[in-house]
């Protein structure tokens, strides 16, 4: 349902991004993983036709056969919201502080749909329920800062959901919160998607986050994807080089509660740090910071696939294991 | 967390709260309530809760930083209220604190070399010598040429690598640490940690961390203390806690834990 092909974003001649293949296939949930300055959001702004003005994006993003690329900005408006649903990092930002619940979600029903009146009411009451919250008749009633910030997220879902779009995209929707509030925030992502046929991109910069929602993965760096796949196959099996040594880079917890055996256990590092944007190396984007590189590296790998559910862009990947 | 000997840090039914808090006789309004806990010399203590526990308050109180209203804490068996004019800096120079994000806690117009330089003019009253920075600042696996420059022109790794320097070049005993890496991208945050530990068992300091990732306390951190809502809700070795956690809050955290992380064996 959507299609990245040679899509290129640069700014001031530094390339953003350059993704030459990422599919999302109808009803999964894609996890795009990267760290700061990866080109994570980016990506999903350049979806969602927000990028800065002096952004240059080529190539197709392609959604139900158009490019969105192409579209004028009224067009764009109506797929916006309406077909792809978006949700933020940090719900309070989001959210009109000066503005009342129920009117900040029912104007996404006005924007988006032809209900009025009554109708509009009992359809925010009937959002703020799927996404789980308490009394939602008085709930409407409150502002932003008398909620707590798993509510106000859960607010921001129920307004990205309010026209039924087929896409949602959520950028960091629980790096915010505490771990408790965002494991109830994660369930209600995976419900809503199954329930609703509803795909997911999901953004965020923790794999162990991203194998709880996820069925797909694809690992960005440098703006490009270097990895994607079946999450277990990419999480079990990793093969380029980054993955495997971002997955050995994660604390982690201990297998079968075996705390005692876990104490005093170093982490395993990855050399270097994030490059800013625009100064990642040619070629293999992570070769500055691998100890597998070689003069290959200089190059950009091929897009090589072992398993039709698995490819990777890495000259020297990995026997199948963690690095 | 008790010992025979004295313990290094001893807190008694402490209570805090910020100024122009609406203190009722229910007991609201306090951040930290009638908290009580040892800390041995070179023990490394997790400090873990939700945001809004009081975690980092309590560090704050413990290192002197804030100033509690009721209860006792005591460093090295002297109540630190006790600590005046030399005693006072003496507290401060034994006990540091690594803040979350090293871009807000180092002054952007100072070269490295001068936030360096800072904490040993304040609490030891000399000026260091190049020699001295140089090696506070290999320590924590920087190359000198980091001395001439400005914060803006490190990554954040190498900031909160500066950052550790600056507490450990007064030579404290305690250093305490309040999410050190959570600002930190993923491929680097392993970096740091290993870094912490290996300056803890090299230094000998005892180490008092606040983290919200439990797996990373189950990997430092010998002892672990759970807050919520101001109260200590459980505490003992990490092991014991977490694998047979004697309170449903703890069970919540830790199942909340696990399902958003990778296992590893």
């Amino acid at each position: 349902m959507l299609h990245l092909r040679n899509l290129r974003v640069t700014i001031d001649d530094y390339e953003i991004i350059n993704i030459d293949d990422l599919a999302l296939q109808p009803g999964t949930r894609l996890g795009l993983v990267g760290e700061s300055g990866s080109g994570k959001t980016m990506t999903a702004k350049a979806i969602a036709g927000l990028l800065p003005n002096e952004a240059k994006v080529s190539g197709d993003v392609n959604f139900d056969g158009r490019n969105l690329l192409e579209l004028s900005d009224r067009e764009l408006a109506k797929v916006r919201g309406k077909r792809i649903g978006f949700v933020f990092q940090d719900p309070a930002r989001s959210l009109n502080p000066m503005m009342r619940i129920g009117k900040q979600v029912s104007e996404a029903i006005r924007i988006h749909t032809d209900l009025k009146g009554r109708a509009v009411t009992d359809k925010v009451i009937d959002l703020l329920r799927q996404v789980q919250l308490p009394e939602p008749e008085t709930l409407l009633r409150r502002y932003p800062h008398q909620l707590s910030g798993g509510q106000q997220q859960r607010v921001m879902i129920a307004a990205a959901i309010a026209a039924d779009p087929d896409l949602l995209i959520a950028d960091e929707p629980t790096t915010a919160l505490d771990v408790t509030v965002q494991e109830e925030i994660l369930r209600l992502l995976i419900s809503l998607s199954e329930q609703r046929k509803m795909s997911l991109l999901f953004v965020s910069h923790d794999l162990g986050v991203v194998r709880f929602v996820c069925n797909q993965v694809a690992v960005i760096y440098g703006g490009n994807i270097v990895e994607a796949g079946d999450i277990d196959s990419i999480i079990n099996r990793p093969q380029h080089r980054y993955t495997a040594a971002l997955l050995a880079a994660n604390p982690g917890m201990p297998k079968d509660d075996n705390f005692s055996a876990f104490i005093g256990r170093r982490l395993q590092t990855i050399t270097g740090s994030v490059p800013a944007v625009g100064r990642f190396p040619s070629g293999c984007r992570f070769r500055n910071r691998c100890q597998h590189a070689s003069e290959k590296c200089v190059t950009t790998p091929p897009i090589t696939s072992d398993s039709p559910n698995h490819r990777h862009l890495c000259w020297h990947p990995t026997q199948g294991g963690r690095s | 967390m008790t010992s025979s000997s004295t313990p290094l840090v001893s807190v008694e039914q402490m209570s805090f709260h910020y100024p122009r808090a609406k203190i009722t006789s229910g007991g609201s309004g306090w951040t930290l309530q009638d908290i009580s806990l040892n800390i041995d010399l070179k023990a490394t203590v997790g400090i873990v809760g939700e945001s809004g526990s009081g975690k980092s308050t309590l560090i704050r109180v413990m290192c002197g930083l804030l100033h509690h209203q009721q209860g006792t804490v005591r460093f090295n068996g002297k109540d630190i209220n006790e600590y005046q004019g030399d005693g006072a800096n003496e507290l401060r120079r034994q006990n540091q604190i690594v803040f979350q994000n090293p871009r807000r806690s180092l002054d952007p117009r100072m070269t490295i070399r001068r936030s360096l330089t800072e904490p040993i003019r304040a609490l030891q009253d000399r000026t260091p010598d190049d020699q001295e920075l140089v090696a506070s600042i290999k320590r924590v696996g920087l190359g000198p040429e980091v001395l001439s420059r400005f914060p803006h022109q490190l990554s954040g790794g190498q900031l909160q690598r500066v950052g550790i320097a600056r507490s450990l070049s007064v030579s404290p005993t305690v250093l305490y640490a309040d999410e050190p890496v959570s600002a930190l991208d993923v491929s680097v945050q392993a970096q740091v940690l290993n870094l912490l530990m290996d300056l803890r068992d090299q230094m000998g300091l005892t180490l008092v961390m606040v983290s919200h990732d439990l797996g990373v306390v189950s990997r430092m951190c010998e002892q672990i203390i759970v807050m919520r809502h101001g109260h200590i809700v459980e505490a003992g070795r990490t092991s014991d806690v977490l694998s047979k956690p004697s309170s449903d809050y703890t069970a919540t955290l830790l199942k909340a834990a696990r399902a958003a992380s990778l296992e590893r064996s």
